[in-house]
Parts: C-alpha cells; structure tokens; sequence
C-alpha cells in the first residue's frame, strides 16, 4: 500500500463504513480492513488520517483502529511471522509520540495507550529514546502536553507496582529513575509553584491539579519495588510537597457533585496511598516525616464532609491511620488521651453514621444494602475503614478506646430516648459502634466468635436489643428492627441459649416486617440460629423447642415470599430448607400444603431462573420434603410425584438447562424410593433420557448417570423387556463417557449398574464389544483413575458372571489376553484401588480367579498364580498406593472415582452407599482362605507347593493367619 | 499450587524447593540490580585519609598539616609540577608532599588535575627509591590519595605500574612505608575482581602475609588493622570471585586474626569471611573446613555491632549452604544466639538474622525441630508483626519454608505460635512476591491440615483472622500468579461453586463396537 491519497481516500471510505449501524455494511468493512492490514503502510496511513483527516469523526476512528491495531499484532510472537514491517515499528516509534502530544484529548488517549503496549514490548531496550524524547516536553511549559507525557508514563509504569522483582524489571526502573526522576521531581516543583501564582485561576488549576494526581501517581509507581537512591535523597522535597498539598484547600476547585471526587480529593487520595506505601515499605527512612502525615491527615478527615464524593478520600485517609497506630514505635502518637477522644469522636463516630445514602439503598436497594452490611462487599466503605481504625487502635488502647466510646454509646441512646422518632440514628450509630467494639473475630458459620471482654453483650442485648425486638409494630422504625436482629445474628455465639430462645418466636414475629431489609435479616438470623451445634453434636435449639412455634414459623416464612421484593429471597428460601431439616416429621402434617406452594413457585422460577441460590435451596427444600415424608411412609411418593412431574415435565420439555441437574437428582431420589419396579410414568421418560444434548452438558453427566442406575437397579428387567431397543443407546452413553478422560469413571458407574442388575442375556451380545472399548482406551491413554474403575469392573463382572467367563472372553478377543491383562495390569494397578466396596469387589473377584479358574491351575497362566495371590493380600494388608505419574499431574481429574456416583449438588439428595456384593460376603480374607481351602481339595498338594516356592514370607504369614481365623487347612 | 508457578530464582535457591540440590538455598544476588543507596553498615569499598599508625611523627606528617593554611595559601599545580619533574630530590620531595596534601583535602581533592598534569609516572618511579625514604613515602601517599577515588582514578595508578611498585614497597623496613603500601594495595583491590586478580598474580598475597606477626606487639596494632582490611579487599568482589588457590592462601591468616581481640581487625576479618562464604557450596566449604564456624557464631554476639554485623553475615552465608554446612552452624550454637539477634534494636540486624532464620527453616525437619526447641518461634512471629518491612520480607520466607519441609506437627506448632494472624495481616503489604509468598504458606497450612483432618477448622480459623476476606480480595490482583493463587485456596478450602454448562449434541446415542486393529499390548 503505497502513502497516497488514493489510499487515503480508501480507507476514509471504510472506516467511516465501520461505524455503521447496519451490520450488512459495518461486518464487510471491518472484514476488509482486518484483510488489508497486513499490508505495509497500513498504520502510516492511519497515522496520516489521525492527524490530517479533515473530518474529526475520522480523525477519532482512525486513532482508535490503529490502537487496536498495534494492539493485535505489535508483540512478536516466537515461531510466529512478524505481522508488522520493520520499517513500519521505526516510523511509528519515531513519529507517535508527537502525534499523541499535539493531538486532541480523544486522540490523545488512544495513541497514549497505544505508545504503552509498544513500550511494554520495545521499552527499554528497542526503543531507548521514548523516555529521553518525553521528558524534554517537560520543558515546553504546555500542560496538555506535559499532561500527555504524564499519562503515557502513567501507563508504562504503573506495571511496577503489581510485578515480581526480577533484575530485569529493576533495570528497566534503574534506568526510567536516572532519565526520569530528576525532571519529574524539577516538573513537581514547577506546578506547585504555578498552582501558587495561578491560586484564582480555576482553568488553569484544573489542569494543574491533574498534572500533579498524575506525578502522584508515577511517584507511587517509581517508589513501588523498592526506595530509589534518588527519591531517598529528595524525600524532603517529595515529602513537604505532599504535605503542603495534603493541608490546602482551593474553594475553587471544590466541586459541586456530591457523588463524584474531585480533582482535590483524588489529588490528597493519591498522596494518602503515598504516604502508606512509605510507611508500610520505608519506614526507617519516613520516619521524620511520619507524625507530620498522621496530623495533616487526622486533619483532613475531621474537615471533610458525609458526601458520598469524599469515600474513597475518607476510606484511603483512615486506613493510613489504622495501619500506622498498630506499629509499636508509633503507639505514642495516638496514646494521649485527648488524641484518643478526638479520633474517637471526629475520625470513627462521623464515619458510622448512617448516611441519607444508606437510608436510600436500606429503602430502595435492599439487595445492595444486604450484601454490603452482611456479606462484607463493603471493604471501600467508611464504616469498615472506621471499623479497622477501631481495631487497629484496641491493640494498644482497648482499655482506653472502650471507655470513650462506652461514653458515646451512652449518650447516643439517651439522644435516643429523649425523642426516638427524631432521633433513631443516633441508636444505629450506638449500635454499629457496640458491634464494631466488641467484636475481634467472626465467620459466616459462627458469627462472632471472640468479642472484647470489656463490652457486656449480654446487658446490651436485654436492655437495648430486646426492646426492639418486643415493639409490637415490627414496621416502624425498620432500620433499628435490622439493627437488632443483626445483633442477635451476629452475636450468636456469645449470646446464651435462653435467650436466643427468647429471641425466636421474635425473630418468626418479624419475618412479618414490610421491609424486605427487615424481613430478610429475621430468615437469616433464624436459619442461622438452626444451624448452630449444642453439646452431643445435635443442633443448639431442638424440634422440641420448636414445636409451639412451628406452624407460625413455616406460614410467615412462606408469606414473606410472597412480599414485593422477596418473591426470590435466597434468605428466606434458605431458611425454609435449614426449618424443614430442623423440624423434620414435624413438617409432615404441613407437606401437603407446602408442597404445593414449593411447586408452584417452581413452576414461576423456571420461566426465567436468574437467583442460583434462591433456586438451589428450593430443590434442596423438595428434597427433604420427600425425604421426610416418605421415610414415615413410602407411598406417599406417589402424590409427590404427582405434584413435581408435571412441572418437571414443563422444564424437560423447555430445556431449563439451570434446572435439569436438579431435577435429574430429585428423580433419581423419588425412584429410588420405590421397591423394585418401575411406575410406568418413569419408563416414558426412559428414551428422552438418552438423547445426547443433555449429555454435551457438563452438569448434566453425574445427576444423569445417577438417574440412570436408580432405573437400572428398579427396572433392569423391564428395560430388557420392554425397551430392548434402548440398550444400545444405554451403551452409547457409556462409550461417550468412555471416551472421556474426566467422565470415564461415569461411564463405569453406568456400566457396573448394567451388569449388576440386567438380565445376563440381555446383553450377551455386546458384551465383547464392551471389552474391546475398554482395552483400547486401555491401550491408547490410560490414566491412574481409569484403570482403578477398570479393575473394578472386571472384578465385578467375575463375581457376576464367574472367572471361567471371564477368561474366555478376554482369551477370545486375543489370545492369552487374560494372562496379560492378570500380569500387567491387576497385579501391579490392584493397589491403588481405594474405597471400603471397591476393594471388597476386587478381593472377591480375584479369590474367584485364582480359585475358581481352571485355566489357572492347567496352562501357562500358572506362573502368575502365586504373584495375583501375593497382590490379593497386598490389597488387604498394604496401605493404599496413591502414587500418579509424573505425566499424569497435570490432567484434569475432577474427582476420585468411587464405586458411588460422588456427585451430591444437592446435599439432601443424597444416596446411600450400595453395596452389589453384600452379605454375601462378610470378610473378604475368611472367603479367600476358605476358597483355597476347597481349591487345595481338588487339586492336593499343588496349594502348599506354589505358595512357598515363590509367595514372599510375610504374605505367607498373612495368609496363614486368615486361614486360622477360618479354621481351614491347606492340603 | 503457587509453589510450581513460582519462577522466582530465590525460591529454587531454598533448599528441598528446586530440583538442583546444588541451589537450594538462597545465596546473596550481589549482582542483583539495586534501587537503593548502597549499605552503609558495611565496610568501605576504598579509603583515603586514614591515619596511618605507624608514622614516625605524627603531627609533622599528619594529613592536616599546619602549614596547609600557612600564609603562602593552598601549592598550586604547576608549582608542584615544577618541583616533581626538577632533578633536585629536595624539590621533588616538597613536590610530593605539595601533592599529597591538595589531595588529602576533604572536599574535591584535585584528583584528576595531577594526574592531567602526568605526575603519576615520576610518582611511581619515586616508591622505588629505598634511598630516599621521604619522597618514597610522599609518593606512596600521593599515590595512596588518587587510588582512592573512582574506578578511573584507580585505573590511572595502575596503569603507570604502581602494583609491583607498591608490592615491592611493602617489605620495606620502615613501618610507615610498609603500611602505606598496605592501604594503596588495599584501595586497589578494592575497585573490582579485575584489579583484585593482578594483585593476587604478581604475588601480593605472600608479601602481604609475611607481615604478620603471631605476636605483634600493640605498637603495631594499627597496621595490622589495615593489613585485615586490605586482605578483605582482596577476599572481595564476584564475577569473578578470587581465585580458590588465593583463598587456602589467605585462610589461615585470617583465622589467625580472628582469634585476636581488636575490634577493628576482628570486623575486617569477619567481613573478609563473609565475602569468602558468599557463593556456592564449594565455596562455604572451604570456609567451613576451616573450622572458624564456632568462633563465628561466638561473634555473632560480640557488643561492637561493627564486629556482629559481618559474623552475622558469614554465618547467614554458611547457613544458605547444604544441610551439612547448616548443621555446623547449628552445632555451634547459632540457634542460641539467633533469637536475641532477632529482637536486636537495629532493624538491619534484624532483618539479617530474619534471613538465616529462613535459610534454616529451608532445611530438613530435624533442623526445623531445632528452630522450633531453641525458642525461635516467638521472635519470629514478633518480626511478623512488628519488624521493619525488610524484616518481615525474611520472616515470610521463614514460614514458608518452614511450611513446606515441616512435619505437620512442627507446622501446628508454626500456627499456634501466631505466625497465621501476623501472616495473614501481611496480606495487605504493597509487594506481590510478599504476597504470593504467603499464599503459598496458607496453602502448606492447609496441606498440613488435610492430613489431620482438619481443612474446615483451619478455614474457620482462617476467616476469623479476617484471611477469607483479605484472599476474596486478593482476586483482583494485577498480577496473575497472586490472583491464581488466591483463587485456587478460594476453591479449594472456602469454595461453593456451581458448575457450568457448555456443548452442542447429535441425534441419538448408539453403541457401534469397533473392530481390533492390530493386537492389544498393555
């Protein structure tokens, strides 16, 4: 492409076609752009038209072509063709930075961040004369373009503060702090100085106070890895500057907007984060100027303003101080008593307020106000920088820090009672600052669980909590009623049980609130109240307990999901699940209404599922409403079958894909409530189970595969009546899962359930195939969890079928193939197999074969008689051998395959272990003993010759132990 | 697990970390690129104006000599060069000693003048005039003066031959001579491995030795003290470091001087040590058979810090070698004297002794066993907490180390000595190695806790400490190994997740047998 006006008439042409909103003309423009650019002089022309272009639409839309541009194909990519020409890089190294200086704001931007993935591949070393070239604009005293320097240097160096030290980043550092940090340091001067002559200016100022944020800025980033030599010798001007600007303020420059911060604050914001790395990093060095930043700093935070505008600025200013008064060698900063009252009064207690701006989230964004006050997302908030600040300082002052604030409490609730109507914040501030005092460590699970001593929760509770709790209008004052079911919430573990029980019937009182904060808070607290452990790990508070409660319990849970606002509370469905878990039988006698309402909602949610917890707790709830009914009377799963197909038909047949793994489990546990056969309801759904599409997905495998044994355990039979055409695509999905490296131990899962409960001729026919899978998936990629479901299956096709069978099918698929597979795969592998069933499996199909096997006994394979014995009692004896190849580490194994389906998403889903052998044998080492004892029998003499020539000493031991213990003797 | 992820050369420098047993433990990078000021703690690369001690007349020769402010005011270069370059000796003399007075000065001796002026070739010839033992004096001091300044100004002395000159100088029988070319030879040595290597190939290493007495009497205490620093000098610099046969040279003497009782000549020798066991194994081992590891560690306690500082050192240095060489340190006892050293007011000490602490935790579990019996646990968590960030740096490597080779007894032992909260408060220091370190020693915590049983209790503990917050957060770290890592312990220990859902599907499953293509072999 030559640099001609042709060519520049072009490409106008097609970039002004890639703004089209019609995507016939933008998608083909776009096409042949990406189809040109290839092409030598591609981005010269866009330089060209950036800068020329006579249309400033163009002028942006070639300006950000050519970011995009540099930044698909500058990098070089090793083993892969330079997509951008030689000559090209050097005239677009020599030419941007220039073009970005003397280019409008919007342009400016997008060439800035273009020059900074250039230099994250060419700086320094491709391109030593970026930094050299930008610093001498220092001099040119425009500060749209020293501006434009700033921001460039901005995003090439603020990599420093998050990469690991490595000699060559500090180079690269050594070498930006030798061309950069003496003119950066003469610009910082400079602009200070021009905010002085310039103080009435506001224009001017503006665009001082963002040069000097963004010198802040490459200060932070130049001082991250390490103290430079050069800073270290200028800290005295760096540090009087800060200062300086940390304690001005401009009328000016203050802004009008309560939301957004302003130049001045992320200006001093800046320098707070300054002054904190010297701190955390350089102490020894900042030390002299240390007390100085603690001052401006308490300062500033006494004079600035609630405006949501200052958080960030607040937040920062507080942290500083929070992280500064835990240091030993700074406690005699703050342990002046009148320090102590007036950080306590003007820096924590302001900050705890609750501001208009909650008040609007507590009214009109619940969920928001919910997540940031109970689940923690309010780590930039004020009243958790406050909070850190309050914990911060108790280190040193808890003592001291207690006593003011036991005073404020106090005053704040006697504002409160003078005139509660008016004054109702004052006692969530009281609160909040009791809550943030006395508690030193909390999780989700327990709540509080180590509180300050100092503070007496339990009088707090009775005198302060309670009374809220007890007003008999649970709508007035919501934000208190919060308050105080937070307390009860949080404080849980500190609290005794009598009066979490008087609490209860309270908190069911205010699940009736309006407020969907209010309500939801009591669900919580309920649900969390009923997960707590008394003595003998049952729950604190027992079904008993509950009893006189549980009716009004379960209707104002389910009629606060019915609330505006509440219709998907994951709370209160959450709490729903834990109540039914408490109550157990005593919800049966509500079942019959409840499970309507569950359905019903069911029904709603899978239109649109969009709330994954709400939904998860309400296939949890089904679950235990059908576990608990059914275990106090089976036949009763036949009306919930009643009430859930229809709808699960609904969400089949709409393919909810959230859903089906869900309703695959609840099936699969209404199945298996059933005694051994198949209601017919069930059979129909039998072929839309096979269909690949719900195989693709992922989450679907286990809960299928689950669903699918539950059919073959209740109706092996029938499907090989009835259905003898679905078994081949039974097969299928045992051959896709076969296929897979993560799924294999599904497809076993699937296939041992086949021949455990199919009727043996029934897939006579495929039976050879089967193994020929198998031992290809052998042969071609074999891993540690394949060939421990393999060896699993194997055993329990002999146990099934016999060892005489075997050996014949794998001798007629190759011969000598059982030999081979005996010697290189079962003897070695055995012991790596893991689980109580999946050994018992094992140990009885392997006393099969050695005993039970002529082929044994009588041809070539009886040299590996003795070494399969040996195997058999390193499985009972040997501790497991957990040992993967190196190679194998790094392959994504969800899970270790047990005999079991491990897949339990839903926790009240789940199945009871299942054990195809059972009784039948009871210990494994007595059935080995007495099988060779009957062995020994029929062939005298060749027993006792084989074991001691070659079974090792200690095996021997072994085994002559189980053969006392089953009073046999070997002949 | 960060652990494989970690590429950093420190980590595979810990022993029982990287597979190269040779590298496991941390060696000091001196080639490392620094930001900072040089250290000011350690001893000077090169010297100019130190008294001599041996001078026959102090006041008559001393650097402030009176007649320095005399009426005639400061010698100008061209009178001195007149004098140098006339054929009087008295001149040259007075010349000489013009010279080496305008560059005793203290501030901006004219270094680079004289040697313009082309004075350093009669200056050189001067020393080898025995006969004249004051302008050889006077020129050895002059000389002594331009060594002392950057590397160019060095380069010049040797360039005009001054090496032998001053090597031949030092068995003069007058003792200020001798020592004046001690302390040149010793600035000489000091500007590289370069330099250091001519000294040792035109033999100075015999001709130095040969001056020391077993007894020296206390006259001569001085120059012995700068005969130590000049043997440091010459056990100094890497890239290479001094040839091992100049190292069994030097040995012996230095363990002799280690064993006298001056402050001065103890810290020089230590820091000569020091120098000697900075390198790999082969390198300590020579240091180590020497049989100087208990009289370190008895060092290590002198009052003088300028004594305990480099001992410190020599001992970190032995310590980041195989657990052989560590074990003779902890024979000796640096277990014992750690912990005060821990909890020294200098923060420099401090992070010193932070630092052999980790290389110590880096070894096997019985060495870790001995850590935790000699009470070097709570010093240890008080660093975590309280100490300077360069400290606290050291004692994160400490625990992670300690984490990955401890038994999981030793590694509850780590956790209820504190190290869990005051590690898990450092997750908010601003540097990502730092944090990823810890995130590796939470990890070896939970590893330690699976085997119990006891995964649930340590993530309850972990949130109690306000860590599950801290790690959530740390998932929106810029750097991609910090947020991996925490994202991995989020899954792993605190994680509900929900699968997801991808793929498109056929019609219809059906079970096609394949046919054998050749035979099966397992």
């Amino acid at each position: 492409m030559e640099l001609n006006d042709a060519n520049l008439q072009t490409l106008t042409e097609f970039l002004r076609k890639t703004l089209d909103p019609d995507p016939t003309v933008r998608r083909p423009a776009e096409k042949f752009l990406e189809s040109v650019e290839g092409n030598q002089n591609y981005p010269l022309l866009l330089l060209t038209l950036l800068e020329k272009s006579q249309d400033n639409v163009i002028r942006v839309c070639a300006a950000v072509t050519f970011k995009n541009y540099i930044k698909r194909n500058w990098r070089l990519v090793e083993d892969e063709p330079n997509k951008i020409s030689d000559a090209d890089r050097t005239a677009i190294k020599a030419n941007i930075v220039n073009l970005m200086l003397s280019s409008p704001e919007q342009i400016q931007k997008q060439l800035s961040d273009a020059i900074s993935i250039i230099g994250r591949e060419d700086f320094p070393q491709k391109w030593p004369d970026l930094l050299t070239e930008m610093v001498t604009r220092f001099r040119s005293g425009d500060f749209h373009i020293i501006n434009g320097v700033l921001r460039t240097a901005h995003s090439l160096f603020k990599r420093y503060r998050h990469e690991f030290k490595s000699n060559e980043l500090w180079s690269e550092i050594k070498l930006v702090l030798d061309t950069f940090a003496l003119p950066l340091t003469e610009l910082f001067k400079a602009t200070i100085e021009l905010c002085q002559t310039h103080a009435t200016d506001v224009n001017a100022l503006k665009v001082l106070f963002s040069s000097l944020t963004l010198i802040s800025k490459l200060f932070y980033s130049l001082n991250f890895q390490d103290l430079p030599e050069f800073f270290e010798d200028n800290m005295e001007t760096w540090m009087t500057n800060f200062h300086g600007l940390l304690t001005l303020d401009n009328k000016l420059l203050q802004t009008d907007d309560e939301e957004e911060a302003g130049l001045l604050e992320l200006l001093k914001s800046q320098i707070c984060d300054n002054a904190a790395l010297y701190a955390q990093k350089y102490d020894e060095e900042f030390q002299p100027y240390l007390p100085r930043f603690v001052t401006a700093i308490w300062n500033l935070l006494v004079s600035t303003g609630q405006e949501v505008k200052y958080d960030l600025l607040v937040s920062n200013a507080i942290q500083f101080l929070a992280s500064v008064c835990e240091r030993p060698h700074y406690k005699h900063l703050f342990e002046d008593q009148n320090t102590l009252t007036s950080i306590c009064e003007k820096v924590i207690v302001p900050n705890m307020e609750f501001r208009s701006a909650d008040e609007e989230a507590f009214e009109d964004n619940s969920e928001e106000y919910i997540r940031r006050d109970l689940e923690g997302s309010d780590i930039d908030t004020r009243r958790r920088a406050a909070c850190d600040l309050v914990r911060g300082l108790c280190k040193f002052f808890e003592g001291p820090v207690t006593a003011i604030f036991s005073g404020y409490v106090n005053s704040m609730l006697a504002e409160y009672a003078k005139n509660p109507g008016e004054n109702w914040k004052h006692k969530d501030a009281a609160i909040y600052l009791v809550t943030s005092l006395a508690s030193k460590a909390q999780t989700q699970k327990h709540g509080i669980t180590q509180a300050n001593e100092l503070v007496n929760l339990n009088e707090f509770f009775v005198n302060h909590i309670l009374p809220d709790l007890k007003s008999p209008n649970v709508n007035e004052f919501p934000v208190l009623k919060a308050d105080a079911i937070k307390y009860v919430m949080i404080f849980r573990s500190q609290l005794p049980k009598e009066q979490l029980l008087q609490a209860v019937p309270l908190l069911i009182t205010h699940l009736q609130a309006e407020s969907t904060v209010e309500h939801t808070y009591a669900a919580h607290a309920l649900e969390r109240l009923f997960t707590m452990r008394g003595p003998n790990n049952t729950t604190l508070i027992t079904p008993a307990e509950m009893a006189p409660f549980t009716e009004q319990l379960l209707n104002n849970l389910f009629k606060a999901l019915a609330v505006p606002g509440s219709v998907e509370n994951e709370y209160i469905m959450k709490a729903i699940m834990r109540s039914f878990s408490l109550l157990q039988e005593a919800i049966v006698p509500y079942i019959p209404t409840l499970i309507g309402q569950l359905t019903h909602k069911l029904l709603l949610v899978s239109k649109n599922p969009s709330k994954p917890h709400f939904n998860h707790y309400l296939f949890e709830s089904l679950c235990l409403s059908v576990r608990i009914t059914c275990k106090a009377n089976p036949t009763t799963v036949g009306s919930f079958e009643e009430a859930l197909f229809p709808v699960f038909t609904e969400i089949l047949q709409n393919d909810v894909q959230e859903f089906l793994p869900y309703v695959f489990q609840v099936m699969s546990l209404l199945l298996e409530i059933h005694s051994n056969s198949i209601p017919p309801s069930y059979m129909a759904l039998f072929p839309h189970l096979l269909q690949p599409v719900l195989w693709e997905r992922t989450g679907n495998i286990p809960p299928l595969v689950r669903l699918l044994q539950a059919y073959l355990e209740k109706g092996g039979a029938t499907i090989a009546s009835s259905a003898a055409d679905k078994i081949p695509g039974l097969l299928g999905v045992f051959q896709k899962l076969n296929a897979s490296k993560a799924n294999d131990h599904q497809g076993f899962y699937l296939l041992n359930s086949i021949i455990e409960h199919m009727p043996p001729e029934s897939i006579t026919q495929y039976r050879k195939q089967i193994f020929i899978l198998l031992f290809q998936r052998l042969q071609s990629s074999k891993t540690t969890k394949f060939i421990k479901s393999f060896l699993v299956f194997v055993n329990l096709y002999c146990v099934k079928y016999g060892a005489i069978a075997l050996q014949e099918i794998f001798d007629s698929i190759q011969p000598k193939m059982f030999g081979m597979v005996l010697e290189k795969i079962i003897i070695p592998e055995v012991q790596k197999v893991s689980g109580a069933v999946e050994k018992k499996i094992c140990a009885v199909g392997i006393t099969k074969i050695l005993t039970e096997c002529p082929a044994m006994m009588d041809t070539e394979y009886t040299k590996i008689w003795t070494p399969l014995l040996q195997a058999l009692i390193g499985l009972f004896e040997l501790p497991e051998d957990d040992s993967i190849p190196d190679d194998e580490h790094f392959i994504d194994i969800e899970d270790t395959p047990g005999y079991q389906t491990a897949f339990s998403q839903l926790a009240f889903a789940g199945k009871k272990e299942h054990d195809p052998i059972g009784d039948a044998v009871g210990n494994p080492k007595i059935l080995l003993a007495q099988s060779l004892h009957k062995l020994s029998t029929a062939f005298p003499g060749r027993v006792p010759s084989m074991l001691s020539t070659s079974l090792n000493a200690e095996a021997l031991q072994f085994l002559q132990g189980y053969l006392q213990a089953a009073s046999v003797q070997l002949v | 697990m960060p652990t494989k992820n970690m590429t950093d050369e420190r980590l595979s420098k810990f022993k029982n970390k990287g597979k190269d047993p040779a590298k496991l433990r941390e060696k000091r990078i001196t080639e490392c690129v620094e930001l900072r000021k040089a250290h000011k703690n350690e001893s000077f690369l090169k010297r100019r104006n130190i008294t001599l001690s041996s001078l026959p007349d102090e006041e008559a020769l001393s650097p402030e000599y009176k007649d320095m402010v005399s009426s005639d005011g400061p010698p100008q270069t061209e009178d001195i060069v007149r004098d140098v370059t006339s054929g009087s000796r008295e001149a040259q003399t007075r010349g000489c000693q013009a010279a080496r007075k305008l560059l005793s000065q203290d501030r901006n001796p004219p270094m680079k003048e004289i040697i313009d002026a082309g004075l350093l070739s009669n200056f050189v010839s001067f020393l080898l005039l025995d006969d004249e033992p004051s302008l050889q004096f006077e020129a050895a001091w002059a000389l002594t003066n331009i060594a002392s300044g950057t590397s160019w100004h060095t380069q010049q002395v040797v360039k005009h031959g001054a090496v032998p000159a001053f090597i031949a100088l030092l068995a003069s029988p007058l003792l200020h001579i001798s020592e004046q070319a001690v302390w040149a030879i010793g600035n000489i040595a000091g500007d590289g491995s370069a330099y250091r290597d001519i000294l040792i190939e035109c033999n100075v290493i015999p001709a130095l030795l040969s001056r020391i007495c077993p007894d020296t009497p206390v006259s001569q205490v001085g120059y012995l003290r700068n005969l130590t620093w000049t043997l440091s000098n010459l056990c100094r610099n890497k890239n290479p470091c001094p040839p091992l046969p100049a190292v069994m040279q030097m040995l012996p003497s230095l363990i002799q001087l280690l064993h006298l009782s001056d402050k001065d000549i103890l810290s020089d020798a230590c820091w000569a040590i020091s120098y000697l066991s900075d390198g790999d194994n082969e390198r300590i081992d020579v240091v180590v058979k020497t049989g100087i590891v208990p009289r370190l560690v008895e060092l290590m306690s002198h009052k003088e810090l300028s004594v305990m500082t480099p001992a410190l050192r020599s001992i970190g240095n032995i310590v980041s070698g195989s657990d052989v060489q560590t074990q003779t340190a902890i024979d000796a006892g640096v277990l014992n004297i750690l912990p005060q050293l821990m909890r020294h007011p200098k923060a420099s000490v401090q992070k010193e002794a932070a630092w052999a602490l980790s290389n110590i935790a880096a070894g096997p579990c019985k060495q870790i066993q001995q850590v935790i019996t000699c009470g070097l646990l709570p010093p240890l968590v008080e660093q975590l907490r309280n100490g300077d960030f360069k400290t606290q740096r050291e004692a994160v490597w400490a625990v992670t180390n300690f984490t990955s080779g401890g038994t999981v007894e030793q590694v509850v032992s780590l956790v209820q000595s504190g190290a869990l909260e005051a590690i898990i408060n450092l997750l908010q220091v601003k540097d990502a190695k730092v944090i990823l370190v810890i995130l590796d020693a939470i990890n070896n915590m939970f590893m330690a806790a699976e085997k119990l049983g006891e995964t649930e209790k340590l993530s309850l503990l972990v949130e109690e400490l306000g860590g599950l917050d801290r790690i959530e957060m740390l998932q929106n770290h810029d750097n991609d190994l910090v947020y991996q890592a925490a994202h991995n312990l989020i899954e792993k220990y605190f994680g509900d997740e929900i699968e997801g859902v991808k793929g498109a599907a056929t019609d219809a499953f059906v079970f096609h047998g394949t046919d054998v293509q050749g035979a099966f072999e397992f």
